[in-house]
Protein backbone atom coordinates (compact mmCIF):
# COMPACT_ATOMS: atom_id res chain seq x y z
CA UNK A 1 0.00 0.00 0.00
CA UNK A 2 1.28 3.47 -0.72
CA UNK A 3 2.07 6.21 1.75
CA UNK A 4 -0.89 8.38 0.87
CA UNK A 5 -3.64 5.81 1.43
CA UNK A 6 -1.93 4.63 4.60
CA UNK A 7 -1.81 8.18 5.91
CA UNK A 8 -5.48 8.58 5.17
CA UNK A 9 -6.26 5.29 6.84
CA UNK A 10 -4.26 6.19 9.91
CA UNK A 11 -5.87 9.58 10.37
CA UNK A 12 -9.31 8.05 9.86
CA UNK A 13 -8.56 5.50 12.54
CA UNK A 14 -7.28 8.18 14.89
CA UNK A 15 -10.29 10.39 14.35
CA UNK A 16 -12.89 7.69 14.82
CA UNK A 17 -11.16 6.44 17.96
CA UNK A 18 -10.86 9.99 19.28
CA UNK A 19 -14.54 10.72 18.74
CA UNK A 20 -15.40 7.45 20.41
CA UNK A 21 -13.41 8.37 23.54
CA UNK A 22 -14.91 11.87 23.59
CA UNK A 23 -18.43 10.47 23.31
CA UNK A 24 -17.73 7.99 26.09
CA UNK A 25 -16.62 10.96 28.17
CA UNK A 26 -19.87 12.80 27.52
CA UNK A 27 -21.93 9.72 28.39
CA UNK A 28 -20.00 8.93 31.59
CA UNK A 29 -20.04 12.54 32.71
CA UNK A 30 -23.76 12.78 31.99
CA UNK A 31 -24.56 9.55 33.83
CA UNK A 32 -22.60 10.77 36.88
CA UNK A 33 -25.43 13.21 37.68
CA UNK A 34 -27.73 10.21 38.34
CA UNK A 35 -25.83 8.76 41.32
CA UNK A 36 -24.94 12.33 42.27
CA UNK A 37 -28.61 13.24 42.63
CA UNK A 38 -29.75 9.93 44.10
CA UNK A 39 -27.10 9.85 46.82
CA UNK A 40 -28.71 12.86 48.52
CA UNK A 41 -31.81 10.87 49.49
CA UNK A 42 -29.87 7.85 50.71
CA UNK A 43 -28.69 7.28 54.25
CA UNK A 44 -26.54 8.35 55.97
CA UNK A 45 -26.63 11.57 53.93
CA UNK A 46 -30.38 12.07 54.25
CA UNK A 47 -30.30 11.59 58.03
CA UNK A 48 -27.20 13.72 58.27
CA UNK A 49 -28.68 16.75 56.55
CA UNK A 50 -31.84 16.66 58.66
CA UNK A 51 -29.84 16.13 61.86
CA UNK A 52 -27.55 19.07 61.17
CA UNK A 53 -30.45 21.22 59.94
CA UNK A 54 -32.02 21.00 63.39
CA UNK A 55 -29.04 22.67 65.03
CA UNK A 56 -27.41 24.77 62.29
CA UNK A 57 -30.10 25.53 59.74
CA UNK A 58 -30.85 24.21 56.26
CA UNK A 59 -28.14 26.03 54.33
CA UNK A 60 -25.22 24.94 56.47
CA UNK A 61 -26.53 21.42 56.78
CA UNK A 62 -26.73 20.97 53.01
CA UNK A 63 -23.22 22.32 52.48
CA UNK A 64 -21.74 20.13 55.22
CA UNK A 65 -23.56 17.10 53.82
CA UNK A 66 -22.27 18.00 50.35
CA UNK A 67 -18.74 17.95 51.77
CA UNK A 68 -19.15 14.38 53.00
CA UNK A 69 -20.75 13.30 49.71
CA UNK A 70 -17.93 14.90 47.70
CA UNK A 71 -15.34 13.24 49.91
CA UNK A 72 -16.89 9.83 49.32
CA UNK A 73 -17.12 10.60 45.61
CA UNK A 74 -13.39 11.38 45.56
CA UNK A 75 -12.63 8.16 47.41
CA UNK A 76 -14.70 6.13 44.95
CA UNK A 77 -13.05 7.80 41.95
CA UNK A 78 -9.63 7.10 43.46
CA UNK A 79 -10.48 3.40 43.88
CA UNK A 80 -11.76 3.17 40.30
CA UNK A 81 -8.60 4.84 38.97
CA UNK A 82 -6.30 2.65 41.06
CA UNK A 83 -8.01 -0.39 39.61
CA UNK A 84 -7.65 1.08 36.11
CA UNK A 85 -3.94 1.75 36.61
CA UNK A 86 -3.51 -1.76 37.95
CA UNK A 87 -5.12 -3.28 34.89
CA UNK A 88 -2.90 -1.16 32.63
CA UNK A 89 0.18 -2.05 34.68
CA UNK A 90 0.96 1.58 35.43
CA UNK A 91 1.77 1.59 39.15
CA UNK A 92 5.44 2.09 38.30
CA UNK A 93 4.65 5.15 36.22
CA UNK A 94 2.34 6.39 38.97
CA UNK A 95 5.18 6.34 41.50
CA UNK A 96 7.64 7.88 39.04
CA UNK A 97 5.21 10.72 38.33
CA UNK A 98 4.44 11.29 42.01
CA UNK A 99 8.13 11.70 42.76
CA UNK A 100 8.49 14.52 40.24
CA UNK A 101 6.84 16.99 42.55
CA UNK A 102 8.43 20.18 41.33
CA UNK A 103 8.05 19.93 37.56
CA UNK A 104 4.94 17.83 37.50
CA UNK A 105 2.86 16.48 40.35
CA UNK A 106 2.55 19.81 42.15
CA UNK A 107 0.25 20.90 39.32
CA UNK A 108 -2.03 17.96 39.99
CA UNK A 109 -2.28 18.78 43.67
CA UNK A 110 -2.93 22.43 42.88
CA UNK A 111 -5.57 21.42 40.32
CA UNK A 112 -7.27 19.20 42.86
CA UNK A 113 -7.90 22.21 45.10
CA UNK A 114 -9.99 23.82 42.39
CA UNK A 115 -11.42 20.59 41.02
CA UNK A 116 -12.52 19.20 44.37
CA UNK A 117 -13.60 21.77 46.98
CA UNK A 118 -14.71 24.11 44.23
CA UNK A 119 -16.03 22.32 41.13
CA UNK A 120 -17.23 18.97 42.42
CA UNK A 121 -18.49 20.30 45.75
CA UNK A 122 -20.24 23.08 43.83
CA UNK A 123 -21.85 20.52 41.52
CA UNK A 124 -23.14 18.50 44.46
CA UNK A 125 -24.44 21.65 46.15
CA UNK A 126 -26.25 22.62 42.93
CA UNK A 127 -27.70 19.09 42.68
CA UNK A 128 -28.85 19.19 46.29
CA UNK A 129 -30.34 22.69 46.25
CA UNK A 130 -31.74 22.97 42.74
CA UNK A 131 -31.42 19.72 40.81
CA UNK A 132 -29.25 17.54 38.60
CA UNK A 133 -30.18 19.16 35.28
CA UNK A 134 -29.38 22.65 36.53
CA UNK A 135 -26.10 21.46 38.00
CA UNK A 136 -25.05 19.77 34.77
CA UNK A 137 -25.97 22.65 32.53
CA UNK A 138 -24.45 25.31 34.80
CA UNK A 139 -21.12 23.48 34.62
CA UNK A 140 -21.15 24.00 30.85
CA UNK A 141 -19.95 27.54 31.45
CA UNK A 142 -16.47 26.29 32.37
CA UNK A 143 -14.79 26.93 28.98
CA UNK A 144 -15.44 30.65 29.38
CA UNK A 145 -13.54 30.70 32.66
CA UNK A 146 -10.80 28.48 31.26
CA UNK A 147 -10.10 30.57 28.20
CA UNK A 148 -10.23 33.91 30.01
CA UNK A 149 -7.78 32.50 32.51
CA UNK A 150 -5.48 31.24 29.77
CA UNK A 151 -5.63 34.70 28.21
CA UNK A 152 -4.45 36.48 31.33
CA UNK A 153 -2.19 33.74 32.63
CA UNK A 154 -0.18 32.56 29.68
CA UNK A 155 -1.20 35.17 27.18
CA UNK A 156 -3.07 32.72 24.97
CA UNK A 157 -4.84 34.61 22.24
CA UNK A 158 -8.60 34.52 21.99
CA UNK A 159 -9.52 34.40 18.33
CA UNK A 160 -12.59 36.10 16.93
CA UNK A 161 -14.26 32.76 16.55
CA UNK A 162 -13.50 31.79 20.15
CA UNK A 163 -14.87 35.15 21.29
CA UNK A 164 -18.13 34.50 19.46
CA UNK A 165 -18.30 31.07 21.08
CA UNK A 166 -17.76 32.61 24.51
CA UNK A 167 -20.52 35.12 23.78
CA UNK A 168 -22.96 32.35 22.86
CA UNK A 169 -22.06 30.37 25.99
CA UNK A 170 -22.57 33.45 28.17
CA UNK A 171 -26.01 33.97 26.61
CA UNK A 172 -26.71 30.35 27.50
CA UNK A 173 -25.57 31.04 31.04
CA UNK A 174 -27.93 33.98 31.33
CA UNK A 175 -30.78 31.75 30.21
CA UNK A 176 -29.83 28.96 32.64
CA UNK A 177 -29.56 31.24 35.64
CA UNK A 178 -31.98 33.98 34.63
CA UNK A 179 -34.96 31.75 33.89
CA UNK A 180 -35.20 30.15 37.29
CA UNK A 181 -34.13 33.28 39.13
CA UNK A 182 -36.90 35.31 37.54
CA UNK A 183 -39.72 33.14 38.81
CA UNK A 184 -38.02 32.65 42.17
CA UNK A 185 -37.47 36.35 42.71
CA UNK A 186 -41.17 36.96 42.27
CA UNK A 187 -41.98 34.23 44.78
CA UNK A 188 -39.29 35.58 47.10
CA UNK A 189 -37.61 32.24 47.60
CA UNK A 190 -34.25 32.10 45.85
CA UNK A 191 -31.91 29.10 46.41
CA UNK A 192 -28.82 31.33 46.29
CA UNK A 193 -26.46 28.64 47.58
CA UNK A 194 -27.51 26.38 44.73
CA UNK A 195 -26.73 29.06 42.16
CA UNK A 196 -23.42 29.69 43.88
CA UNK A 197 -22.74 25.95 43.57
CA UNK A 198 -23.35 26.13 39.83
CA UNK A 199 -20.90 29.01 39.52
CA UNK A 200 -18.37 27.13 41.64
CA UNK A 201 -18.62 24.19 39.22
CA UNK A 202 -17.99 26.35 36.18
CA UNK A 203 -15.17 28.40 37.71
CA UNK A 204 -13.56 25.39 39.40
CA UNK A 205 -13.45 23.23 36.27
CA UNK A 206 -12.15 26.13 34.20
CA UNK A 207 -9.32 26.78 36.65
CA UNK A 208 -8.63 23.09 37.17
CA UNK A 209 -8.25 22.55 33.44
CA UNK A 210 -5.82 25.43 33.03
CA UNK A 211 -3.65 24.23 35.92
CA UNK A 212 -3.81 20.49 35.37
CA UNK A 213 -2.83 20.97 31.73
CA UNK A 214 0.59 22.14 32.84
CA UNK A 215 1.28 18.82 34.51
CA UNK A 216 -0.63 16.59 32.15
CA UNK A 217 1.23 17.55 29.01
CA UNK A 218 4.39 15.96 30.40
CA UNK A 219 2.78 13.09 32.33
CA UNK A 220 0.71 10.08 31.41
CA UNK A 221 -2.91 11.07 31.97
CA UNK A 222 -3.76 7.77 33.68
CA UNK A 223 -1.13 8.46 36.31
CA UNK A 224 -1.70 12.21 36.42
CA UNK A 225 -5.44 11.95 36.98
CA UNK A 226 -4.94 9.47 39.78
CA UNK A 227 -2.60 11.92 41.50
CA UNK A 228 -5.12 14.70 41.03
CA UNK A 229 -7.68 12.58 42.91
CA UNK A 230 -5.08 11.59 45.49
CA UNK A 231 -4.75 15.32 46.15
CA UNK A 232 -8.49 15.72 46.45
CA UNK A 233 -8.74 12.84 48.93
CA UNK A 234 -6.02 14.40 51.06
CA UNK A 235 -7.91 17.70 51.05
CA UNK A 236 -11.19 16.11 52.16
CA UNK A 237 -10.14 13.31 54.47
CA UNK A 238 -7.05 14.83 56.07
CA UNK A 239 -7.90 18.53 56.10
CA UNK A 240 -11.54 19.54 55.71
CA UNK A 241 -13.45 16.68 57.36
CA UNK A 242 -11.26 16.68 60.50
CA UNK A 243 -11.69 20.47 60.71
CA UNK A 244 -15.47 20.18 60.42
CA UNK A 245 -15.41 17.43 63.03
CA UNK A 246 -13.43 19.63 65.41
CA UNK A 247 -15.92 22.45 64.89
CA UNK A 248 -18.52 19.98 66.08
CA UNK A 249 -20.27 18.51 63.06
CA UNK A 250 -20.86 14.75 63.35
CA UNK A 251 -18.73 13.90 60.30
CA UNK A 252 -17.21 10.62 61.45
CA UNK A 253 -20.33 9.10 62.94
CA UNK A 254 -22.19 9.61 59.66
CA UNK A 255 -19.18 8.67 57.50
CA UNK A 256 -19.01 5.31 59.27
CA UNK A 257 -22.67 4.72 58.48
CA UNK A 258 -21.99 4.97 54.75
CA UNK A 259 -21.20 1.27 54.59
CA UNK A 260 -24.70 0.28 53.59
CA UNK A 261 -25.04 -1.84 50.47
CA UNK A 262 -27.20 0.57 48.46
CA UNK A 263 -25.20 3.65 49.42
CA UNK A 264 -21.95 1.90 48.58
CA UNK A 265 -23.34 0.73 45.27
CA UNK A 266 -24.37 4.26 44.30
CA UNK A 267 -20.99 5.64 45.40
CA UNK A 268 -19.14 3.03 43.37
CA UNK A 269 -21.33 3.92 40.41
CA UNK A 270 -20.42 7.60 40.88
CA UNK A 271 -16.73 6.74 41.16
CA UNK A 272 -16.66 4.66 38.02
CA UNK A 273 -18.57 7.14 35.88
CA UNK A 274 -16.66 10.17 37.11
CA UNK A 275 -13.26 8.50 37.01
CA UNK A 276 -13.72 7.26 33.49
CA UNK A 277 -15.13 10.52 32.22
CA UNK A 278 -11.80 12.08 33.12
CA UNK A 279 -9.78 9.21 31.61
CA UNK A 280 -11.68 9.13 28.33
CA UNK A 281 -11.59 12.92 28.07
CA UNK A 282 -7.80 12.90 28.10
CA UNK A 283 -7.59 9.89 25.78
CA UNK A 284 -9.49 11.82 23.13
CA UNK A 285 -7.19 14.84 23.06
CA UNK A 286 -4.16 13.38 21.23
CA UNK A 287 -6.45 11.80 18.66
CA UNK A 288 -8.79 14.63 17.70
CA UNK A 289 -7.23 17.61 19.44
CA UNK A 290 -8.09 19.29 22.69
CA UNK A 291 -10.68 21.50 21.02
CA UNK A 292 -12.85 18.81 19.52
CA UNK A 293 -12.35 16.62 22.57
CA UNK A 294 -13.76 19.33 24.80
CA UNK A 295 -16.49 20.32 22.36
CA UNK A 296 -17.83 16.78 22.21
CA UNK A 297 -17.17 16.16 25.87
CA UNK A 298 -19.50 19.06 26.58
CA UNK A 299 -22.36 17.08 25.14
CA UNK A 300 -22.40 15.71 28.71
CA UNK A 301 -24.88 18.47 29.53
CA UNK A 302 -27.23 17.06 26.95
CA UNK A 303 -26.64 13.47 28.11
CA UNK A 304 -27.29 14.44 31.72
CA UNK A 305 -30.63 16.08 30.87
CA UNK A 306 -31.70 13.00 28.89
CA UNK A 307 -30.62 10.51 31.56
CA UNK A 308 -32.31 12.53 34.29
CA UNK A 309 -35.48 12.58 32.23
CA UNK A 310 -35.31 8.82 31.55
CA UNK A 311 -34.58 7.79 35.13
CA UNK A 312 -36.37 10.39 37.20
CA UNK A 313 -38.93 11.68 34.71
CA UNK A 314 -37.88 15.26 35.43
CA UNK A 315 -38.28 17.70 32.58
CA UNK A 316 -36.12 20.75 33.24
CA UNK A 317 -37.43 24.27 32.68
CA UNK A 318 -37.28 25.40 29.08
CA UNK A 319 -34.82 28.13 30.09
CA UNK A 320 -32.36 25.43 31.20
CA UNK A 321 -32.85 23.52 27.95
CA UNK A 322 -32.33 26.63 25.80
CA UNK A 323 -29.31 27.63 27.90
CA UNK A 324 -27.79 24.17 27.60
CA UNK A 325 -28.24 24.15 23.84
CA UNK A 326 -26.60 27.57 23.58
CA UNK A 327 -23.67 26.41 25.72
CA UNK A 328 -23.10 23.31 23.59
CA UNK A 329 -23.41 25.34 20.36
CA UNK A 330 -20.98 27.89 21.78
CA UNK A 331 -18.44 25.28 22.77
CA UNK A 332 -18.53 23.86 19.26
CA UNK A 333 -18.01 27.34 17.77
CA UNK A 334 -15.21 27.96 20.21
CA UNK A 335 -13.36 24.69 19.97
CA UNK A 336 -13.73 23.54 16.39
CA UNK A 337 -11.54 26.38 15.31
CA UNK A 338 -9.86 24.56 12.49
CA UNK A 339 -12.26 24.26 9.58
CA UNK A 340 -9.62 22.75 7.30
CA UNK A 341 -9.04 19.02 7.18
CA UNK A 342 -9.18 17.06 10.38
CA UNK A 343 -5.65 15.72 9.97
CA UNK A 344 -4.05 18.96 10.99
CA UNK A 345 -4.68 19.31 14.65
CA UNK A 346 -3.18 21.74 17.04
CA UNK A 347 0.40 22.95 17.08
CA UNK A 348 0.87 23.15 13.31
CA UNK B 1 11.99 1.26 39.42
CA UNK B 2 13.94 3.72 41.53
CA UNK B 3 15.70 6.64 39.91
CA UNK B 4 13.76 6.46 36.67
CA UNK B 5 11.84 9.45 35.40
CA UNK B 6 8.29 9.36 34.07
CA UNK B 7 8.22 8.03 30.52
CA UNK B 8 7.31 11.29 28.81
CA UNK B 9 10.21 13.03 30.57
CA UNK B 10 12.56 10.41 29.20
CA UNK B 11 11.11 10.70 25.70
CA UNK B 12 11.61 14.47 25.72
CA UNK B 13 15.11 13.95 27.05
CA UNK B 14 15.98 11.88 23.97
CA UNK B 15 14.78 14.65 21.69
CA UNK B 16 16.54 17.45 23.56
CA UNK B 17 19.68 16.82 21.50
CA UNK B 18 17.77 18.39 18.60
CA UNK B 19 18.01 15.35 16.32
CA UNK B 20 15.11 13.65 14.55
CA UNK B 21 14.12 10.17 15.68
CA UNK B 22 11.72 7.54 14.37
CA UNK B 23 9.00 6.48 16.77
CA UNK B 24 10.23 2.85 16.79
CA UNK B 25 13.72 3.97 17.81
CA UNK B 26 12.40 5.78 20.85
CA UNK B 27 9.85 3.09 21.69
CA UNK B 28 12.41 0.29 21.69
CA UNK B 29 14.86 2.32 23.77
CA UNK B 30 12.21 3.02 26.38
CA UNK B 31 11.04 -0.60 26.33
CA UNK B 32 14.56 -1.69 27.08
CA UNK B 33 15.27 0.90 29.77
CA UNK B 34 12.01 0.42 31.63
CA UNK B 35 11.73 -3.32 31.05
CA UNK B 36 8.40 -3.01 29.25
CA UNK B 37 8.29 -6.03 27.01
CA UNK B 38 4.65 -6.60 26.05
CA UNK B 39 2.96 -5.33 22.90
CA UNK B 40 0.44 -3.49 25.02
CA UNK B 41 3.20 -1.59 26.78
CA UNK B 42 4.88 -0.91 23.46
CA UNK B 43 1.67 0.66 22.13
CA UNK B 44 1.24 2.65 25.30
CA UNK B 45 4.72 4.18 24.87
CA UNK B 46 3.84 5.01 21.30
CA UNK B 47 0.66 6.70 22.52
CA UNK B 48 2.78 8.81 24.87
CA UNK B 49 4.76 10.03 21.86
CA UNK B 50 1.48 10.76 20.10
CA UNK B 51 0.31 12.76 23.11
CA UNK B 52 3.52 14.78 23.18
CA UNK B 53 3.05 15.53 19.48
CA UNK B 54 -0.57 16.58 19.95
CA UNK B 55 0.47 18.76 22.87
CA UNK B 56 2.73 20.62 20.46
CA UNK B 57 5.98 19.43 22.02
CA UNK B 58 7.05 17.16 19.19
CA UNK B 59 6.59 17.69 15.48
CA UNK B 60 5.85 14.90 13.01
CA UNK B 61 8.40 15.54 10.26
CA UNK B 62 8.39 12.42 8.11
CA UNK B 63 6.39 9.25 7.56
CA UNK B 64 7.16 5.97 5.85
CA UNK B 65 5.43 2.65 5.37
CA UNK B 66 6.64 -0.13 7.62
CA UNK B 67 7.27 -2.72 4.89
CA UNK B 68 9.69 -4.82 6.88
CA UNK B 69 7.74 -4.97 10.11
CA UNK B 70 10.22 -2.92 12.15
CA UNK B 71 7.37 -1.80 14.36
CA UNK B 72 4.07 -2.99 12.96
CA UNK B 73 4.03 -4.34 9.45
CA UNK B 74 1.87 -2.43 7.01
CA UNK B 75 1.41 0.55 9.33
CA UNK B 76 2.94 4.00 9.20
CA UNK B 77 6.15 4.95 10.93
CA UNK B 78 6.62 8.52 12.09
CA UNK B 79 9.74 10.60 12.51
CA UNK B 80 9.62 13.38 15.08
CA UNK B 81 11.68 16.31 16.22
CA UNK B 82 11.30 18.56 19.24
CA UNK B 83 9.57 21.96 18.95
CA UNK B 84 10.55 25.17 20.75
CA UNK B 85 7.69 24.63 23.18
CA UNK B 86 8.83 21.06 23.74
CA UNK B 87 12.34 22.29 24.38
CA UNK B 88 11.10 24.67 27.09
CA UNK B 89 8.85 22.08 28.73
CA UNK B 90 11.47 19.37 28.32
CA UNK B 91 14.29 21.34 29.88
CA UNK B 92 12.00 22.47 32.73
CA UNK B 93 11.15 18.88 33.50
CA UNK B 94 14.21 16.91 32.61
CA UNK B 95 17.21 18.99 33.51
CA UNK B 96 15.87 19.70 36.95
CA UNK B 97 17.56 17.52 39.51
CA UNK B 98 19.85 15.79 37.08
Amino acid sequence: MDLKTLKKQESKRKISKGYMWALFCAVFWGIWYLPGTVVWVLNPFDEMSSAIAKTSGDGISLVVTAVLITAFNALAVMLALMLWNGVLGKYGELVRTLKEFHPCSKWFFLASIFGGPMAILGSFIAMGFIGGAFSAVAGLLYPVVGSILAYYWYGEKISKRAAIGIGVIVLGGISIYGGGLFTELSSGNVPWIGYLGGLMAAAGWGIEGAIAGKGLDIAEPDAGLTLRFLGENIIWWIIIIPILAIIGFPMYSFALKAFEPLTLLILVFAGITFGFCYVTWYKSFPLIGVGRGQGIGNLYGFCAVIFIFLFFGDVPDWTILVGGLLCIAGSFIMFTEDTSELETLRGE
Amino acid sequence: MSGKRPIKFRVLEFFLDGKEYWNYEIVSKIQEEYGMRSNFQRDSINFDILELASGGMLKDVEQKVDDEGIYKKGFLLHKYMITDFGRVRGSDACLMGL
